[in-house]
């Protein structure tokens, strides 16, 4: 055998073993986390069974259903969506905390904790993210994966080299052809990134969703962010809810759907359905360009050196010291929203109310940490 | 370890590796990134040196294609016929000719987005055109690989200006002026001053004499270009229809390698593809290499140090960082530079007129298929020319390029006013 010929083999070898070694953590990531059904819990459906071209695909999700004794088909309900984007760890958290704490007394709450499955399933290149992060609750620790902003092109794939929306005709770079949050009010026989979008459109007209809520991350030094989107339909309700959260001591901005952005829930879902659309944004370093190391630490507390600097350089949208954002915070601003967006609807439709109980308030978030919020899982 | 000691290590064992030991650049970067690793305190993460590198597939995918299109529709006698047909009908005019090769040749960039599917198809169709009317070969291999970073910019498909855009919710939409602005005038500039000096001095007659015709008359002009035509039909369509239409480059440039076999001279299409690939091997590995060298980048917080450093600069010295530190980041992604580092520098300009400005910092972030190691566009345009190496291309890029940061900052600086003239 020639010199080269076993320098190719050897190479050859360690290219296998790095296969096989990275392809067996890719395959890790398609297992699902555990999820505690929660006192509120009443059903767990799949997205499927709105749009049943979505069974058996990847992505198909589980619908959480928490419905009060009293709801009737004319009670008030609200959609949460989570994990739109699965590098957006507070929306996850906050998804599944709502699923195993509350209990709703009037109207029914539905719950989507991984809206993008397939999303969860991979980390994207270049971005050095850790896969999954640990939470410690009393009984355990709680671990969650810490995906990608888009769909696994192991599902979808290739990407055009520009994305066209399907409703509008907006042009978009070609990957934001698998980003969930660009593909409503989504394409019965589109991509899965599509069809997701318009199972759970179809889960929203079927429903008759009164308010459907889409939880996100930002980086900090993006300009939407600690802040409520509101469609105009829904800008009275999140105008009302913006206030009351600022009475909480939790300073939160208000900004309008922009009309030439489409695919976005908060756009899309106002105009093609009768739901008051809102989207929230919490600061997360960990999905950020001028991060420095990434890491669970990171995704956890949000303590970054870079970020403190880049905030004394004028540089950010969001105010940010060495104590960064924990994710109790993020998560809590999110609960904190959901619950006071329930609040002033029953307040102003004391006929039709969305009650529920059983969830934190934001101090106690900040006071407690997570982890006696969340179940252990079963044995 | 701090994020500067683990780059200076990072870059330190490149140097090494790649200048002292004269290893292969991405075998280079792979042990760069390895060595960043160890120092970050992350031992050898298999998963993310892998994960890295494929952030790079579809490139990877539409580069080797392109490749094997090329090198058939080069075996069937097409692109030496392309080139006798070209100087046969317009020799008389060679001041229009250059600027003609040069929209020609940015052409494919213009529908795809990139400069390599540029560089690789239309550039070396108009290659020979400009060897055989005289220009010498590191000036045509500059000439096209500055068309292919035009192209890449030129509307209708800007890539870096839709992940600038995208950052900050931008859609993309109106870019298409300020983009021909843009792109346009540096265009023809670049044409003349690659092209046209050197053309004016050519004796056309000798030329015109040289040109072996035997391959056009035999199979006809039609019927030989056709594999370009129909690369060309499909890559519009793609863009034009995309509801209909959406075969994506790599299968494109496929079905034209395909056809490319039943068109002119027959020729054995396996050793075509495997000479190809052969060819592209190198830049492929680089890819690999760079994408694992920007993950490691990433998790050990040296790109976050790079950004916030580039950002850390004083207002009056932002244009300064902008025109050195997204072209250099180019060195890793021209793609990369523009998420990585044009979003934030548009972040940091939000009182400009904003259409305006990202267009033109796509601009610049285009300026990084020129930066070694990876230099796409550079180092396709000296192998579609047949130069070993391209550093003698780089070298003719490097007053062009000063020229087109200029042009950009410009755009940056007025953007208001331009908006206004608009």
């Amino acid at each position: 055998m020639k010199k080269h010929h076993i320098s190719a083999l050897i190479f050859l070898a360690i290219a296998l073993v790095a296969a096989g070694i990275a392809g067996a953590s890719f395959l890790s990531m398609r297992e699902n986390e555990y999820i505690a059904k929660g006192p509120g819990v009443s059903e767990v459906k799949m997205l499927s069974d709105w749009f049943p071209a979505l069974a058996g695909s990847p992505g198909d999700t589980e619908v959480y259903i928490l419905r009060s004794e009293s709801s009737n088909d004319d009670a008030a309900s609200m959609l949460v969506l989570g994990g739109t984007h699965p590098n957006e760890p507070a929306a996850f958290v906050a998804a599944v905390l709502l699923v195993e704490n509350a209990q709703p007394s009037a109207g029914t709450l539905y719950v989507i904790p991984r809206a993008n499955n397939s999303a969860f399933t991979h980390n994207d290149p270049q971005e050095g993210s850790p896969q999954r992060f640990t939470i410690k609750t009393p009984d355990g620790d709680r671990v969650f994966r810490f995906g990608s902003r888009a769909t696994n092109p192991v599902h979808q794939w290739p990407d055009p080299d520009v994305y066209i929306h399907a409703s509008s005709g907006q042009s978009l770079s070609g990957n934001e052809t698998r980003n969930l949050n660009r593909g409503y009010p989504g394409k019965a026989d589109g991509t899965l990134t599509e069809k997701v979008c318009y199972g759970i459109t179809e889960l929203i007209k079927k429903e008759a969703i009164t308010i459907t809520v889409d939880l996100h991350e930002a980086s900090p030094e993006y300009p939407v962010n600690m802040a409520m989107v509101a469609h105009p339909n829904a800008m009275p309700l999140a105008s009302e809810t913006v206030i009351g959260l600022e009475m909480q001591d939790i300073a939160i901005g208000l900004e309008p759907s922009p009309v030439n952005l489409r695919g976005l829930t908060h756009r899309e879902l106002g105009d093609f359905t009768d739901t008051l659309p809102v989207l929230m944004e919490t600061p997360n370093a960990s999905q950020g360009r001028l991060r420095g190391k990434t890491d669970e630490a990171l995704v956890l507390t949000g303590i970054d050196p870079w970020y403190v600097k880049a905030e004394k350089l004028g540089r950010l949208y969001v105010p940010y010291d060495g104590n960064g954002h924990p994710i109790e915070e993020r998560v809590g601003r999110h609960v904190a929203g959901i619950a006071e967006l329930a609040f002033t609807w029953t307040l102003n439709n004391p006929e039709r109310p969305l009650e529920f109980s059983g969830l934190p308030s934001y101090a106690e978030l900040l006071d407690t940490g997570l982890g006696i919020w969340l179940k252990a899982p079963e044995q | 370890m701090s994020e500067l000691l683990i780059f200076i290590i990072m870059v330190g064992v490149f140097a090494a590796v790649s200048f002292a030991l004269k290893w292969p650049v991405s075998i280079s970067m792979l042990l760069a990134a390895i060595a960043g690793a160890l120092a970050g305190g992350e031992g050898i993460p298999i998963r993310h040196l892998v994960e890295g590198s494929f952030g790079y597939v579809d490139t990877i995918l539409t580069i080797s294609t392109a490749m094997i299109f090329m090198n058939a529709f080069k075996e069937s006698g097409g692109l030496e016929s392309l080139s006798t047909a070209v100087i046969r009908r317009f020799h008389k005019i060679p001041a229009l000719l250059v600027i003609l090769l040069m929209l020609v040749a940015m052409f494919p960039g213009m529908i795809t987005g990139s400069s390599s599917a540029a560089v690789l198809t239309a550039g070396a169709v108009v290659a020979p055109i400009l060897v055989l009317m005289g220009i010498p070969a590191a000036q045509v291999a500059a000439f096209i690989a500055m068309a292919g970073i035009l192209g890449m910019i030129a509307p209708p498909v800007n890539v870096p200006a839709m992940i600038i855009g995208g950052g900050i919710d931008m859609p993309y939409v109106g870019f298409e002026i300020p983009l021909l602005l843009l792109t346009m005038p540096l265009a023809i500039l670049s044409a003349l001053w690659f092209g046209y000096r050197y053309i004016k001095k050519t004796d056309m007659k000798k030329v015109l004499a040289a040109l072996d015709s035997t391959t056009l008359d035999k199979y006809g002009a039609f019927r030989l270009f056709s594999p370009v035509i129909l690369v060309l039909v499909l890559m519009v369509a793609d863009r034009a229809f995309p509801r209909y239409s959406n075969l994506g480059m790599p299968l494109i440039f496929t079905i034209g390698a395909f056809l490319a076999f039943f068109t002119g001279k027959r020729f054995n299409v396996l050793n075509a593809a495997k000479l190809a690939v052969e060819q592209a091997l190198p830049v492929l590995g680089i890819l690999v290499g760079v994408g694992m060298f920007i993950q490691i980048m990433t998790l050990t917080g040296v790109r976050g140090f790079i950004v916030v450093n580039a950002l850390s600069v004083p207002p009056a010295l932002l244009y300064l960082a902008i025109a050195v530190s997204i072209p250099l980041f180019g060195a890793v992604s021209a793609f990369g530079s523009a998420s990585v580092l044009g979003v934030p520098f548009l972040l940091a300009l939000l009182q400009q007129d904003q259409i305006i400005t990202a267009a033109a910092l796509s601009l610049i972030c285009a300026l990084g298929d020129f930066m070694p190691p990876t230099a796409l566009s550079a180092i396709f345009a000296a192998q579609v020319v047949g130069i070993k190496g391209y550093g003698s291309t780089l070298k003719k890029l490097i007053i062009p390029s000063l020229v087109v940061v200029a042009w950009a900052l410009i755009f940056i600086i007025f953007s208001k006013q331009i908006r206004g003239m608009l």
